[in-house]
C-alpha cells in the first residue's frame, strides 16, 4: 500500500538526524582558531599519514586476498567454504578480533612463544609499532569477510551466477583457461561491484578508532585517534579542533580516492588491452588460494581460541604454550558487573530490530523509484568518516539535550544500524515476485494476512540475516557511542578499549569474546531460523 | 578434418540419458541432431566440448582430426560454440569480443582482423560499440565471428537461432552455414527445429535415449 506517510518515521528517526549531525560540521569549515590550533599540533601531519597509509594498504591488502581467494576456489569445492567462513568472519567485530590479534603477535604473544622461544620474550615491536604494520595487518585480514562477502553478493545479484557460468564457458570454447576466463570475464566485473565496498573498508581503516588504539602505533598515533582524543577532551577548544581535524581528514581522504579514481581512468587502456590480448591457458591459483585461504582462517580462529584460552588464565608465563591454571574468575568479574553486557545486547536488540521496521515500512509504502534517497544516504554514511558523523552527532545531540541519554545513545547505535539494514535489505526486498501477493488476494486474503502468511515467510531468510547484521553493527559501535554516552553509560566496546589499554589480560579477553559471542550467535540463529523449509 | 564420435553414451545419476553410439561428421558439413527438450542434446554437446558438469557422466570417445580429446580441457580443444544466447561480454566492446578468443599476435595485424570479419558480418564500423547497442541479428552475427575469430577445429551449435525472430532466422541460418561450409570445419548442431536443418544436411534423431538417422 503506497502512502507518503510510510516514509515519515524513518525519515524523523534516522534520516534528519543524520542530515542534521552531518550539518553540525558546516560551521566548523570557518572556525579559524580551531584550524590554527588543528595545523599548529605536533602529531597533524604524521598522524594523516599514518591513517592514510593505514586505510590505503589494508584495503589494498583486502582486496588482492580477497581477488586470490574468489579466483583460485571458484568453481571448486572450496567456494562454498569460502561464503560459509566470510560470513562467520563478518560477524566477528573489529575490536574483538583486534584484541585476539594483539595477544597473537605482541612479543609475549602465542606466536613468538611458538616461534622464538627462549625464557624472555623476543625484542619485537609487533605491536603498536610505529608505521602501524600491525593495524594494517589486522585491518587487512578483518576486512577480507566483507569484501567476499560483497562479491558474493554481487554475483548473487539476478541472473548473474547462470550467465557467468555460460560466459566462462563461452570464454573456454575460444581457447581461454580458467585462470585466463576469471581474469578477463569475473574480475572485471568484480572490480566494478567492488569500488563502493573498497571505498568503505579503505575510510574504515584510515579512520577507525577503536583498533588504532589497541593495535596503532602511538607516538605519533594515527590522525583518527588524536582527533578522537580531541572531541573527547573536557575543554570545547578541543573539541572544535576535533571537528576540524574530522574535516580535514575527510577531505584528505576525498582527495586520495579522486587521485585513486583518476589512476584507474589513466590504467583502463591497459587493463582494457590485457583483456583482449588473446587466449591463454592461464590456470587458476589453486594451490596459493588453500593456502592463503587456510592461513586466513587459522589465524581468525587462534584469535578466538587465544581469547578463550586467556580469559580462563589468571596468569600465562612466558615461553609456556598452555596456561598452568585455567579458572572463571575473569567471566565471574563481567558477571558481577553485567552492566555494560545488558545495555549492548538491548541496544543491539532495539536498534535492529526498530531498523528492520523502519526499513519494512519504507519499502512496504513507497516506490522503488524514491529508494535512492535512503539508500544514497545510507551509502553516504558508510562512506564518510564514522568520526565526521560522530563529532557532528555529538553536537546535535548536545543542542537537543541528548547526549548522556539512553535515547540519544540508542539513536547513535540506530544510524549505522539503519544504513546497514537498508543496504543489505533494498535487494531481497524489491525482487520480490509480487505475483506471490496477487495470487494470494485472489484467495481472499487480506493484505496484511497476505503479507504475514505469504510475503513475511518467503523473506524471512532476508530479513533475518539482515537483523543480524544490525544486531553485529549496534554491538561493535564505539566511536559515536562513547562520545554520546559521555560517561554515564557503559557499553561492551567501552570497556574493552580501557581494558586493553593495561589493563587485566584474562578480563580484557573476558569482554572481547563478550562483545564476539553475540554477533556470531545472532548469525548462526539467522542462518539456521533463516533456512528455508520448501527446499 | 573430421570430428569422430565413438561409443559415447552420457549418463544421469547412473540411468542411461543417451544410449552408445558413433558418428563421424566430415569437414565442411553440418550435422544437424534433432531431439525433443530435455533429451540430452546439449549434454552431449557439452561433453563434446569438455565442460560436461556433475550430475552427468559419460563414456566413450570423441576425436579431432585424429586426436583423441578426452584428456584435453575445453580451452585447448579448439572447439568454438554457438548457444541459445549470444553471449557476447557486456563489459567489452564488439571489437574486443572478437579479439578476445583470437590467437595472439601483433596487436595491428590482430585488429585488421577484427576489420574485416565485421565487414564479413556487414557490421562495418560497429567495433567501438558495446554489445547492448546492436539488435539481435546483429548481435548473433557478432557472436559467430567471435567463434569463428579464435580458429576453431570444429563448431558446436546448440539451438543458435532459437531465440531469434522468425524473420531474422533464415537469415542467419543462411550466414551460419556459409561461414561454416567456407571454413571447411565440420559442425554439429542440435535443435528442436526442423526448419533449421540445412539444405542437403545430414539428420539425425535422439529419441527416448537412442541416436538414430532420421
Amino acid at each position: 500500500m503506497m502512502s507518503k506517510a510510510g516514509a515519515w518515521p524513518l525519515a524523523l528517526l534516522w534520516g534528519l538526524p543524520l542530515i542534521l549531525s552531518l550539518a553540525m560540521l558546516v560551521p566548523a569549515v570557518a572556525d579559524g582558531a580551531a584550524w590554527l590550533s588543528l595545523l599548529a599540533h605536533p602529531q597533524l601531519w604524521p598522524g594523516l599519514g599514518l591513517s592514510l597509509f593505514t586505510g590505503a594498504a589494508a584495503a589494498l591488502l583486502a582486496l588482492a586476498l580477497s581477488l586470490l581467494l574468489l579466483a583460485g576456489l571458484h568453481g571448486s569445492a572450496g567456494w562454498r567454504w569460502l561464503e560459509f567462513a566470510s560470513a562467520a568472519g563478518l560477524a566477528l567485530p573489529h575490536l574483538a578480533f583486534a584484541i585476539g590479534f594483539g595477544f597473537l603477535i605482541m612479543p609475549s604473544g602465542l606466536l613468538a612463544r611458538l616461534l622464538a622461544g627462549g625464557d624472555a620474550p623476543p625484542g619485537w615491536v609487533s605491536v603498536q609499532d610505529p608505521l602501524g604494520l600491525s593495524l594494517t595487518a589486522a585491518l587487512a585480514l578483518k576486512e577480507v569477510p566483507f569484501l567476499v562477502t560483497a562479491a558474493f553478493a554481487a554475483l548473487a545479484r539476478g541472473d548473474r551466477i547462470r550467465s557467468l557460468g555460460l560466459a566462462l564457458r563461452a570464454a573456454a570454447s575460444l581457447g581461454h583457461g580458467k585462470g585466463s576466463a576469471w581474469l578477463r570475464i569475473m574480475l572485471p566485473l568484480l572490480l566494478h561491484d567492488l569500488r563502493w565496498p573498497l571505498v568503505i573498508v579503505f575510510v574504515y581503516g584510515a579512520t577507525v578508532v577503536d583498533m588504532a588504539l589497541v593495535l596503532g602505533p602511538t607516538q605519533p598515533p594515527t590522525l583518527a585517534v588524536v582527533i578522537w582524543h580531541a572531541l573527547n577532551d573536557a575543554a570545547p577548544e578541543a573539541n572544535r579542533m576535533g571537528l576540524a581535524g574530522t574535516l580535514l581528514l575527510t577531505a584528505s581522504l576525498a582527495l586520495v580516492l579522486a587521485a585513486a579514481a583518476t589512476l584507474a581512468r589513466l590504467l583502463r587502456d591497459a587493463g582494457r588491452r590485457a583483456l583482449t590480448a588473446g587466449p591463454s591457458r592461464l590456470r587458476p591459483p589453486r594451490r596459493s588460494a588453500w593456502l592463503a585461504g587456510g592461513l586466513w582462517l587459522a589465524v581468525m580462529a587462534s584469535c578466538l581460541c587465544l581469547l578463550l584460552l586467556l580469559s580462563a588464565a589468571p596468569r600465562w608465563p612466558y615461553p609456556a604454550l598452555m596456561p598452568p591454571v585455567v579458572n572463571l574468575q575473569a567471566w565471574q568479574t563481567m558477571a558481577a558487573a553485567p552492566a555494560p553486557l545488558w545495555l549492548s545486547l538491548g541496544l543491539g536488540l532495539a536498534a535492529s530490530a526498530l531498523a528492520i521496521a523502519l526499513a519494512v515500512l519504507w519499502f512496504e509504502t513507497q516506490p522503488p523509484s524514491r529508494d535512492r534517497w535512503p539508500m544514497g544516504l545510507a551509502l553516504l554514511s558508510l562512506a564518510l568518516p564514522q568520526l565526521a558523523i560522530a563529532g557532528g552527532q555529538y553536537r546535535l545531540f548536545l543542542d537537543w539535550g541528548l547526549a548522556g541519554t539512553l535515547p540519544g545513545l540508542f539513536l547513535a547505535h540506530l544510524t549505522p544500524v539503519a544504513a546497514y539494514v537498508l543496504i543489505v535489505l533494498q535487494g531481497p526486498y524489491r525482487a520480490f515476485d509480487a505475483r506471490y501477493m496477487a495470487a494470494a488476494r485472489a484467495l481472499s486474503v487480506a493484505a496484511p494476512a497476505a503479507w504475514a502468511r505469504i510475503k513475511l515467510p518467503l523473506l524471512k531468510a532476508p530479513l533475518l540475516t539482515a537483523a543480524a547484521i544490525g544486531f553485529a553493527v549496534s554491538i561493535m559501535q564505539f566511536v559515536p557511542a562513547q562520545l554520546i554516552a559521555a560517561g554515564r553509560f557503559s557499553t561492551l566496546p567501552m570497556e574493552a578499549v580501557t581494558l586493553s589499554s593495561g589493563g587485566s589480560r584474562p578480563l580484557t579477553a573476558a569482554f572481547a569474546l563478550a562483545l564476539a559471542l553475540p554477533p556470531l550467535l545472532g548469525f548462526l540463529a539467522a542462518a539456521l531460523l533463516g533456512r528455508p523449509r520448501w527446499r | 578434418m573430421a570430428l569422430r564420435i565413438t561409443s559415447v553414451s552420457i549418463l544421469l545419476g547412473g540411468k542411461k540419458l543417451i544410449r552408445p553410439f558413433s558418428l563421424d561428421i566430415a569437414a565442411g558439413e553440418t550435422l544437424t541432431l534433432m531431439g525433443a527438450s530435455g533429451a540430452g542434446k546439449s549434454t552431449l554437446l557439452s561433453f563434446i566440448a569438455g565442460d560436461l558438469d556433475l550430475p552427468f557422466t559419460a563414456t566413450g570417445s570423441v576425436s579431432l582430426e585424429g586426436e583423441a580429446l578426452g584428456a584435453l580441457p575445453p580451452e585447448r580443444r579448439r572447439i568454438g560454440r554457438l548457444f541459445q544466447d549470444d553471449l557476447l561480454f557486456p563489459h567489452l566492446t564488439v571489437g574486443e569480443n572478437l579479439l578476445f578468443g583470437m590467437p595472439r599476435g601483433p596487436r595491428a595485424e590482430r585488429l585488421a582482423k577484427v576489420d574485416a570479419a565485421l565487414a564479413e558480418a556487414g557490421l562495418d564500423g560497429f567495433g567501438d560499440r558495446p554489445p547492448h547497442t546492436l539488435s539481435g541479428g546483429q548481435r548473433a552475427r557478432v557472436a559467430l565471428m567471435r567463434a569463428l575469430a579464435a580458429k576453431p577445429r570444429a563448431m558446436l551449435l546448440d539451438e543458435p537461432f532459437n531465440k531469434l525472430d522468425a524473420e531474422l532466422r533464415q537469415a542467419m541460418r543462411d550466414f551460419v552455414f556459409r561461414h561454416i561450409a567456407m571454413r571447411r570445419i565440420p559442425c554439429l548442431m542440435v535443435t528442436h527445429d526442423v526448419a533449421d536443418v540445412p539444405q542437403g544436411g545430414r539428420v539425425m534423431l535422439l529419441r527416448n535415449g537412442d541416436v538414430t538417422d532420421a
